[in-house]
């Protein structure tokens, strides 16, 4: 649903920047041979728009239809609104909101910061072996998750690598509860997210510096402007297209997040809360809960899932606004 | 005349990947079976199907291994769904998601009442698959619980097995103290947010999370009260090592860091794997709590098979399960020793597997005794929310463990999210 949506806006921003397709509606008219040629394109068209219509449009409005109603596997009654009045009530899911919405605060900035700054640093030509540094900072974002989870766990456990590390720096006096306790174990996850996605964003951002001619770096340099100078009025401003898109894709992949919380905290099918006190719980997990782990309410979940959709839409629209160009 | 053809031969196309499909599901003598864990569960089932296949050589079976998640995925989907293709004959169900399965899907799994001698398995596993008079599952391996301890950590710190045996929790924290003290070990390696010992604590004073008609029962709850105490104390008397997870669990015990270990005795496979201690552990009956209704037999886990009704071959299913589940005793003499799987048929207890001394528990007759302790497990009915229980149970836990907020206002705070979760 929420790659729905998104798609809808990036063929938005395409269709405007390409004023030249045809406006098919009048063209029909006016010249004959091009109206048997957009037959024929609507034609190879409609076979994926049907297959869109059944796989995406039908899911879609069936699971609204699904969550006005409260089953128990495949006994159901309809209650109408009565699930999302159930939401407000349930200090489960208010839980589950809390903590995606901390990992959507905390996380996504620092990481796309330091997505933003790795990539100026990397960009300048004068360092030796930048595609190594390049390579090594993507490297996390295509590693397998099952192993790079079962690694964290082990060199974030209490006698592990991490604290091993720390207290022989004199940094701690004790090892630090990494997956214990239920504020260090969200630490542990957006240093996670962070080492795993940064580099993935950086890459974009590497991509359109590359559009940043190097002449507005000199001519700053000659005015006087130091690289800090430079880099919030030259880099900033010009990648804020990228910066957009990265954002709104973090947004939505921190706001669907289920991969981290589920491999860091303890077996999940087993495991009475995800990390200690639920603290790890996010809405997504929680859904999966609601469906395969707890007794199968599917008509909840899909009230769940709603809510993530609406949130999605809604931190996308406050994000374009705030950033996007004013067409 | 190009485009009339043009668009027939899409049409053919797509008609025949269609009509492939359609073919796929066929007709034959053959069962399917989903379960997990392809060291112990699966084994069990290649060692039936091997047996079944000497009587019924062109009978076909399949054996399907997925993860536990994936089974209860699939499961559910394709109960949900009420699809009748993709049906397995044979699935196996952990005990305490049951009651369920059977209340969510109703009609989904076949009444098994009688097709099996009902009165040669453990009756608080007959029990928990009962819905409305009717028996559905086969039993298959007991959870017993028990205390595994190794002999020469306790011995270190001056205790014989005779100090060990029906004892009560509260004893147990003052030998564990003894144990750190005289050793430097810790007793028992402890995941504070794992409910498992919390459910062998209830069980083993006959309650749940639940009363007898399925409302929550946690506030009022003695033994739940008396269990969750009990957690405080272990953590606060500091003879645990705390770890998190599966893997951190068994390599405390593995490595020798800690004396003891309580939980089902499906773990003797996990403890066995670690040869060079052979001949250093004992097992004795679980601690119990300070209460008159709370006995020293308890169980965690252990999980059944259930044929689904709907499914093409199930009265071959059904067979294979009578005939080896139900009744074949050297079957279960073979996986005992080969996969450590107690089963709950109670007239293979008396084989020669169950009756031998085994070597790496100091000659002790592991099986006999915790045969004998299975007979005395309370039954209870695990009713149809114990993971919404446990969370419940766990999410307040770590709070209460440094003190923040005491017994009663947990458990309060426990029972009115149990309540508001299971509001259907």
């Amino acid at each position: 649903m929420v790659l729905f949506l998104f798609l809808k806006e990036k063929v938005n921003i395409i269709m405007e920047s390409i004023p030249q397709l045809p406006r098919l509606g009048r063209e029909v008219k006016r010249h004959g041979h091009v109206s048997s040629k957009n037959r024929y394109g609507w034609f190879f068209i409609s076979f994926s728009l049907i297959i869109l219509g059944v796989f995406m449009l039908y899911p879609i409005i069936s699971s609204l239809y699904m969550s006005t109603m409260s089953s128990r596997g495949m006994i159901q009654r309809y209650v109408g609104l009565g699930n999302y009045f159930k939401l407000v009530k349930d200090s489960v899911f208010l839980q589950a909101l809390k903590n995606t919405l901390i990992f959507f605060i905390i996380q996504v900035p620092i990481m796309l910061f330091l997505a933003l700054v790795i990539a100026s640093l990397l960009n300048d030509k004068s360092i030796k072996f930048r595609g190594v540094f390049r390579t090594g900072i993507f490297l996390p974002a295509v590693t397998s998750l099952v192993t790079y989870a079962v690694l964290f766990k082990m060199m974030f456990s209490l006698d592990g690598f991490i604290n091993k590390t720390l207290l022989a720096m004199r940094l701690i006096s004790q090892p630090v509860p990494w997956l214990i306790d239920p504020f260090w174990a969200k630490i542990t996850v957006m240093i996670a997210l962070t080492w795993r996605w940064t580099g993935y964003n950086m890459v974009f951002y590497l991509s359109g510096l590359q559009n940043i001619p190097d002449e507005l770096y000199e001519a700053a340099e000659i005015d006087g402007a130091n690289k800090l100078r430079q880099f919030m009025y030259i880099t900033v401003p010009i990648l804020k297209p990228i910066i957009l898109f990265t954002a709104i894709t973090s947004t939505i992949g921190t706001l669907q997040l289920f991969d981290e919380p589920t491999s860091l905290s303890s077996t999940v099918d087993t495991a009475a809360t995800i990390g200690p006190a639920n603290s790890l719980l996010t809405m997504s997990v929680y859904i999966y809960n609601l469906c395969f782990k707890y007794m199968p309410n599917f008509g909840y979940a899909s009230t769940v899932a709603y809510v993530i959709v609406i949130l999605v839409a809604i931190l996308s629209i406050i994000q374009f606004k705030l950033v996007g160009d004013k067409r | 005349m190009k485009r009339v053809s043009c668009m027939f031969l899409v049409m053919c196309v797509l008609f025949s990947i269609f009509g492939i499909t359609v073919m796929a599901g066929g007709n034959s003598g053959k069962i399917t079976i989903w379960a997990w864990d392809p060291n112990f569960n699966i084994p069990v089932m290649a060692e039936a199907k091997a047996r079944y296949q000497k009587t019924y050589p062109n009978m076909e079976i399949e054996i399907v291994e997925m993860a536990k998640a994936d089974v209860e995925q699939k499961l559910n989907t394709v109960l949900a769904s009420r699809t009748k293709e993709g049906l397995p004959e044979i699935v196996l169900i952990e005990d305490y998601n049951a009651q369920k399965y059977l209340q969510a899907y109703p009609g989904a799994f076949a009444d098994l009442t009688k097709k099996i001698n009902r009165k040669e398995f453990a009756s608080y596993k007959n029990e928990l698959m009962t819905l409305k008079g009717k028996i559905y599952g086969v039993p298959f391996d007991s959870g017993v619980s028990a205390l595994f301890y190794r002999t020469d950590i306790l011995a270190e710190a001056g205790y014989k097995p005779a100090d060990l045996n029906n004892i009560t929790w509260d004893q147990f924290i003052e030998i564990g103290k003894k144990v750190k003290e005289k050793t430097g070990k810790a007793m028992m390696a402890f995941d504070t947010a794992d409910g498992g010992l919390m459910r062998i604590m209830m069980q083993s004073a006959g309650q749940w999370y639940f009363d007898q008609n399925g409302n929550p029962n946690i506030v009022k709850n003695e033994a739940l009260k008396e269990a969750y105490a009990t957690y405080k104390k272990l953590v606060d008397s500091g003879i645990i090592k705390r770890t998190s997870g599966w893997n951190e669990w068994a390599a405390s015990f593995n490595k020798g860091e800690t004396a003891s270990v309580i939980t089902g005795c499906w773990i003797i496979g996990t403890i066995k794997a670690e040869k060079n201690q052979a001949g250093k552990w004992a097992v004795a009956p679980t601690p119990r709590l300070n209460l008159a209704s709370s006995v020293n037999y308890s169980n965690l886990g252990g999980s059944s098979w259930y044929v689904i009704e709907k499914s093409k071959n199930k009265a071959v299913a059904e067979d294979f399960l009578k005939t080896i589940f139900a009744t074949d005793q050297d079957f279960y003499q073979k996986i005992l020793v080969a996969q450590g799987a107690v089963g709950s048929y109670l007239p293979s207890q008396s084989g020669v597997a169950y009756t031998e001394a085994d070597p790496f528990f100091g000659g002790q007759r592991v099986f006999s005794d915790l045969c004998a302790w299975m007979k005395k497990i309370p039954s209870i009915n695990y009713g149809l929310f114990t993971y919404e229980a446990d969370s419940a149970m766990m999410v307040v836990m770590p709070d209460y463990l440094v003190g923040k907020i005491n017994i009663d206002t947990a458990l309060k705070r426990a029972e009115e999210q149990l309540k508001n979760q299971i509001n259907y």
